[in-house]
């Protein structure tokens, strides 16, 4: 697809403002009741989803030439979803898709930002979006017993993603993560250095080339492996595995399952039991990618019909938000003695940003981090003693926010909640 | 055409480096839907800031244009040589006053968030009918007609004092504010300068800014928050509030339709009273067009003829059980027939609420192509508009017999205002814009719809505005036209706010 | 000044008139404002006289002075600003041109009284929201165009009504029809296509009804008024609730209003409705003045059509429970003061002689209009006012009338005083004025400025005198409508 692809459904926008706010119906009170980021920030509607639609279409009509501040625009965005969906409530058209596309046609017209350029270097020579790194791929694994797929046949692979490779901190949600399956009965190996990036992070950018040419290198890594499984926490990664490699054709078979999910489904089995208790007040935080951007890819060929009404032959479905990954991480949560979950008022389909994707941790720290404050006062605002999310790249904007402006609150991972909440032998 | 560079340092003294741009990409995307370019957007946060750009603008010989979300096409520039005043930043609710029923708000505060924060404290609002996403500035609106004017009045009605920067850069605080700096009386001392600032419709951006305004709240008998679950786009509320109640009525001609309604305006039983017809309702309730289209099948087999929704709210359990034999009788005399589909509890719920938080109006409107045109009546007695309105209908008919509009029914959708005291009627039309011929229509139906208010002596319609609809309605009316254009040519000498959608002071 | 002869060919000789005994009556009024005599007094008896009189006007730059009402008058409105100003007097034109039930409006011209008109909507099944008590010349048209309050506060949606539209002579010599009426189309051709001039804004996006509203003349003359009307009643129950507390009493007040209980809703102190009820003097009123408690609350609950006693006895234990949630008993009589008895009269004009006269033959009224929360630190000042200059308190009336559904409230001080009693007189005068500007820092807002203390109200907001003065010179470009009211 192409940005011309995208053309109706950019002229579909009536500028109703509702890509600014949460879905309406939900709505209980004024303040938490923006869910863009960007517009929230910078105020002009061109930030908005709306406004994005409208410089979709000056770019194509070519009314607009690449310059500082259009990029700047393109590039100050999370691309989490958040308009896609709240548009989706009322309107059948894609918001997100076409915003991302304008990214790719940045790219393929040789138009971006430095820091971009040096990130996409690193994932080029190095399988990392972490440019600049240190700590080697699989160092987190260390003393970790556990199978290397790329010499032994599993059937469930864990995939741990450049934020938790490249971040010491986050070490212990992984080696937690692959112990609780293994405590499950499960048979799970990972790639350990071989390890490479999903590239959905790049393709949120718009490297869509340096995105394909991970996915397929994934691809055959996992097919070599026999795995029948893919398991991630993290949320980028997850939407990279089940929703782009999708769009691509290139998942095949393959199922793709946060460990939320997975550790959901093992709990209800009854193959871990959470016995420990643990005395916390948390408030979870959904991540727009397993989130909203969760649900799975719709395959869709055909041709509109014409007429007065927009539909499609054969009928099109358009990802509105209804099938995210809520759940599974509450019922994880809330099988943990002892824990106490509150609401925050933005969640599921239509929860704040953490502040972190689309590139802006790289291209705009400042902005990353002024969304992970509003986030955390929404969180401290429930009386919460912790925020808990389910994907590092959350987990790290939230840690970097915090320590740099102060707040009691603790940041956690569901998963290592959960682990500690497993007696040791995990019964 | 770029603005002079003294004119931009000037206004970037006023705002704020990061508060106007020039960019283009920034003009572009206010210039949407194939609009002319503003020369550039600003984002003032304070009155004396509107103030501050309203001067330079009149000052420079430009022009000035001000809106709060922006949904409708007259927030848009008429021309080059416009500035824009995008007022995001001016977002505060600034009293809620309980006792006293009154709500003082910054023109981005939205609908939905005023009735959110209302409803906390058993209080409610009349949301404009295009719905909660626009401004909560009484002043916003193209009339401020809504769900609730049965009950809850609307814009023109509801309006106390206002904060306005008049078109030379003037600051007039209206009724008590001026006088003693309290919010709650839009009029005096001696006349009411409410008067001037809009009638049926507003000026809409062709007379200053309007920058904090004060409005009638009411009461709400429901729960402080309505107890909505799901997943977009299906929510619906897990219970519906005690003493709530919602069907949709058919009844066997406009006729006995309007008798109805003005029977159930006479025993006051209404707390939303709306004339939707079949296409609004299976919009409303549809989440995709597919689904719609298919509801509207159904929906329009099922009534028997034209109808309307109603939603009652009791304040208490008499309340409720009074107003509901009180209904059933009415439905009675006048052969009404419920439509099942909108009772059934697995939708009433969801129709109720989104009635209530009017947020399904994108949907009637806007998801089938975008685009949306027709007739939208004024404002006075229930069965004139009603009547009105009508006389479009056979017109709109043989325009989807030539497939020149969606095939969506042709009963127009009427609503009552205040128990019946007054009506207001729209027909609504939904094509294709890139289809040439259907972009016609919208014209002609325009015209038709002129043509028969002034033959028919149907009043002044609301979607009259523009130096050429008040021109050719204007002999006909009292010569309303001059006197606009005169208080026009007072207010704002050197046409400094934009008037495309009301009337400039060219003879 | 406009010569005889011409004037004379509009209204015919007979119906000028420069009596001096008439010229007299015509040059003061029961208010404070100096007197100034008029050069003569006019009686008009069509649009088209009147239209003609504003054009003659224009032409010799005479003032205009119009007047509906007949005597007495209180506001010095209609006493000249300027001498040898012509009194337009409408208190002939008295057609009532239409009454509609489907629409529930009717249509008069100005010179018909409140007494003329109940009876002839109420062959329609209609009444009208009217002020309390009027007295029995005052014109319905003039009540409307001065914003008086009225008693339904729950049909009192907008503080414009019941006014819905006007014909009206600018001081351009212009006539123009507000709202719904403007057109297009004759009276007539908007009758047959269904149309009954009850919107009130418009047409398009003005509503100049507002502007005329609260002008006291100084923009046009109006020539007929359309007003909305309610519905009778099929059945009413009334009550009092009697206390000393006026906290309570408005809590009580505002849960009725607003969840729509009440019909007829008002307070009065305990002075005002022995004035109003007494029936012999001084005797009744004495007794009953001193048997009332301070503070007396009068409400009406109504059924209609549907389920007319249903509703009402449902309504009747809604309000109950609030009021025993206040600690208030509501009861039928206090006294001799019958709730029935109240309603009769709350629903008709005043007797003879008017009701605020009954006392010591004149009275000046403090009035403006507030919120609930200002009032009771409003009564002390006013008290505390009266008690500095020697008023005597007990002897001040006091009326407290919510309106535009409970939004706003209108206040209203009574000051009862002999005419013929210099010091009196002199001492509600000095009372009367310099009040206003310590009631206006308790929050009250003389949204109706009259007679001597209009300048130190109107002018406190500069900005709004010069957009009145902007509307002014639109209408009345020349001046010679009411010169020397308002801030023109």
């Amino acid at each position: 697809m192409a940005l011309e692809d995208y053309r109706s459904d950019m002229e579909m926008c009536c500028r109703c403002s509702i890509c600014k706010f949460v879905p309406l119906e939900k709505l209980k009170e004024k303040q938490h009741s923006y869910v863009c980021p960007s517009i929230a920030r910078y105020n002009y509607h061109t930030y908005s989803g709306g406004g994005r639609m409208g410089m979709g279409i000056a770019m194509l009509e070519k009314e607009l030439e690449y310059d500082e501040k259009l990029l700047e625009v393109v590039y100050n965005c999370q691309m989490c979803g958040a308009c896609d969906i709240s548009c989706k409530y009322a309107m059948d058209m894609e918001v997100l898709e076409p915003i991302n596309e304008i990214r790719i046609k940045c790219v393929e017209d040789g138009h971006t930002l430095p820091v971009l350029d040096s990130v996409i270097n690193s994932l080029r020579t190095q399988g990392t979006m972490i440019a600049g790194s240190k700590a080697r791929r699989g160092e987190w694994a260390a003393g970790l017993e556990v199978k290397d797929i790329t010499k032994q046949q599993a059937k469930v692979i864990y995939h741990a993603g450049c934020r938790v490779c490249y971040d010491k901190d986050m070490w212990k949600v992984a080696k937690d993560a692959v112990k609780l399956l293994k405590v499950a009965g499960i048979d799970i190996g990972i790639a350990g250095e071989s390890e490479t990036c999903c590239g959905g992070r790049a393709y949120q950018m718009g490297y869509e080339v340096d995105f394909l040419n991970q996915a397929k290198k994934n691809m055959e890594m996992i097919k070599k492996s026999g795995a029948e499984i893919l398991v991630t926490g993290c949320a980028d990664c997850y939407y990279a595995f089940k929703v782009l490699y999708d769009k691509f054709d290139l998942k095949g078979n393959l199922e793709v399952l946060h460990i939320t999910e997975y550790l959901a489904r093992l709990i209800e089995e009854g193959r871990l039991k959470p016995t420990r208790k643990v005395n916390v007040k948390v408030t979870y935080h959904d991540p727009c990618h397993l989130g909203r951007l969760g649900e799975p890819y719709l395959h869709w060929e055909g041709k509109p019909v014409p007429g007065h009404i927009r539909i499609f032959d054969p009928p099109k479905e358009f990802r509105r938000g209804t099938y995210g990954v809520y759940e599974p991480p509450r019922d994880v949560l809330k099988s943990i003695p002892g824990l106490k979950l509150i609401e925050m008022d933005r969640i599921k389909e239509y929860a704040w940003c953490c502040g972190a994707g689309g590139g802006i941790k790289e291209t705009n720290p400042e902005f990353a981090g002024w969304t992970a404050r509003e986030r955390i006062d929404e969180a401290e605002s429930t009386g919460a003693e912790a925020i808990v999310t389910a994907c590092p790249g959350c987990e790290q904007n939230f840690r970097d926010a915090i320590k740099e402006n102060g707040s009691g609150l603790k940041v956690y991972d569901v998963v290592e909640l959960l682990a500690k909440a497993i007696e040791k032998g995990g019964h | 055409m770029a603005l002079k560079r003294e004119l931009y340092q000037a206004l970037e003294d006023v705002v704020g480096q990061e508060n106007i741009s020039e960019a283009a990409v920034i003009l572009g995307s206010y210039a949407q839907r194939g609009r002319p370019r503003f020369e550039a957007v600003t984002l003032p946060k304070t009155t004396g800031e509107v103030q501050a750009i309203v001067r330079l603008c009149n000052r420079f010989k430009l022009q000035f244009k001000a809106s709060s979300t922006g949904w409708g096409a007259y927030g848009d520039a008429g021309g080059p040589g416009v500035v824009k005043l995008d007022l995001r930043r001016m977002n505060r609710i600034l009293e809620i006053n309980e006792k006293n029923m009154y709500v003082v708000v910054e023109p981005y505060v939205i609908y939905a968030q005023l009735q959110a924060e209302l409803m906390k404290r058993g209080l409610n609002c009349n949301i404009t009918g295009a719905g909660s996403n626009c401004s909560a500035l009484p002043l916003a609106a193209h009339q401020g007609i809504g769900h609730l004017s049965v009950s809850g009045s609307y814009g023109e009605r509801n309006q106390l004092a206002l904060e306005w920067v008049t078109p030379d850069g003037d600051i007039v605080r209206a009724g008590s504010l001026g006088s003693i700096g309290q919010w709650w009386c839009g009029d005096g001392p001696g006349p009411s300068l409410r008067g001037i600032i809009r009638g049926n419709v507003m000026p809409m951006g062709g007379l200053g800014v309007y920058t904090k305004a004060a409005q009638k709240i009411y009461h709400w008998p429901g729960p402080a928050t309505f107890p909505i679950e799901g997943v977009s786009p299906h929510y619906r509320p897990s219970q519906i509030p005690p003493g709530f109640m919602i069907r949709y009525i058919s009844f066997p001609s406009a006729e006995k339709l309007s008798q109805a309604a003005q029977k159930v305006g006479e025993a006051e039983i209404g707390f939303i009273l709306m004339g939707f017809n079949p296409g609004m309702i299976s919009a409303n309730i549809a989440t995709n067009n597919n689904e719609d289209l298919a509801y509207l099948k159904q929906f329009t087999e099922s009534v028997q003829g034209p109808g309307f929704l109603i939603i009652m709210a009791g304040n208490s359990p008499r309340d409720t059980e009074y107003k509901k034999k009180a209904l059933q009788q009415i439905i009675d005399e006048h052969n009404g027939q419920p439509l099942e589909a909108v009772e059934d509890p697995q939708n009433a719920g969801g129709f109720m609420w989104r009635f209530i938080r009017v947020t399904s109006s994108i949907r009637e409107v806007a998801r089938a192509s975008g685009i949306f045109a027709g007739e939208v009546g004024g404002t006075d007695v229930f069965p004139l508009m009603h009547q009105y309105i009508l006389r479009s209908s056979p017109v709109k008919q043989r325009y989807i017999d030539e497939g020149k509009l969606l095939a969506d029914g042709t009963d127009p959708f009427v609503q009552s205002v205040e128990h019946g005291h007054a009506g207001h009627a729209e027909l609504l039309i939904r094509f294709n814009k890139q289809d040439p011929e259907s972009m016609k229509v919208a014209g002609e139906i325009a015209q038709f719809a002129n043509k028969t208010a002034i033959e028919g002596h149907f009043g002044v319609p609301g979607h009259a505005w523009g130096d050429a609809v008040h021109n050719q309605y204007g002999p006909h009316t009292s010569n309303y036209h001059k006197w606009l254009r005169k208080f026009k040519k007072t207010f704002d000498p050197n046409a400094a706010s934009e008037s495309t959608n009301y009337i400039t002071a060219d003879d | 000044m406009i010569a005889e002869d011409k004037l004379a060919a509009i209204v015919s000789a007979g119906n000028i008139n420069r009596e001096r005994a008439t010229l007299e009556e015509f040059s003061r009024d029961m208010s404070f404002v100096n007197a100034v005599k008029p050069g003569c007094i006019v009686k008009p008896k069509t649009m088209a006289d009147i239209e003609a009189i504003v054009k003659l006007a224009n032409e010799t730059l005479t003032p205009l002075v119009p007047v509906s009402s007949g005597p007495p008058h209180f506001r010095g409105d209609t006493v000249p600003g300027i001498g040898g100003a012509v009194i337009v007097d409408l208190s002939g034109m008295k057609k009532i041109i239409r009454v509609d039930r489907t629409n529930r409006v009717a249509m008069f011209e100005p010179g018909v009284t409140f007494d003329e008109l109940i009876p002839a909507v109420a062959r329609e099944g209609l009444r009208l929201n009217m002020p309390l008590l009027p007295r029995r010349l005052k014109s319905v048209t003039g009540s409307l165009l001065e914003r008086e309050p009225v008693v339904m506060p729950k049909y009192h949606w907008d503080i414009g009504d019941p006014l819905a539209c006007v014909e009206v002579i600018f001081g351009t010599g212009d006539m123009f029809r507000t709202g719904a009426a403007a057109g297009p189309g004759t009276l007539e051709e908007q009758w047959t296509a269904g149309g009954a001039q009850k919107e009130a804004a418009g047409p398009s996006a003005f509503s100049l009804y507002r502007i005329i509203q609260g002008a006291q003349g100084t923009m046009g003359i109006v020539t007929w008024a359309s007003a909305r009307c309610e519905l009778i009643p099929g059945l009413e129950e009334p009550f009092l609730i009697g206390s000393s507390k006026l906290d309570t009493i408005l809590e009580m007040v505002h849960w009725l209003i607003r969840l729509r209980l009440v019909n007829e809703c008002f307070v009065l102190n305990n002075a005002n409705l022995a004035a109003i009820i007494a029936k012999r003097w001084p005797g009744d009123y004495r007794e009953l003045k001193d048997a009332l408690p301070p503070w007396i609350l009068f409400f009406n609950i109504a059924g209609y059509e549907y389920l007319a006693e249903e509703r009402v006895s449902g309504q009747i234990v809604d309000m109950t429970e609030i009021a025993q949630r206040v600690g208030l008993e509501p009861v039928q009589a206090i006294g001799e003061v019958s709730a029935s008895e109240l309603l009769k009269a709350a629903q008709r004009p005043s007797g003879e002689p008017y009701w605020k006269l009954r006392h010591k033959g004149a009275c000046h009224d403090i009035f403006f209009l507030t919120i609930y929360d200002n009032l009771p630190g409003l009564v002390d000042t006013m008290f505390d006012e009266a008690k500095a200059i020697g008023y005597p308190t007990s002897e001040m009336g006091i009326y407290l009338q919510p309106i535009v559904q409970g939004t706003n409230c209108h206040g209203e001080f009574n000051l009862f005083y002999d005419p013929g009693n210099r010091s009196e007189s002199a001492r509600v005068k000095e009372l009367s004025e310099r009040v206003i500007t310590s009631l206006m820092a308790k929050g009250a807002f003389f949204s109706r400025p009259y007679g001597t203390s209009t300048g130190s109200i109107i002018n406190r907001d500069a900005a709004t005198v010069a957009a009145l003065k902007k509307v002014k010179s639109v209408l009345d470009p020349s001046n010679i409508m009411n010169p020397g009211k308002l801030c023109f």
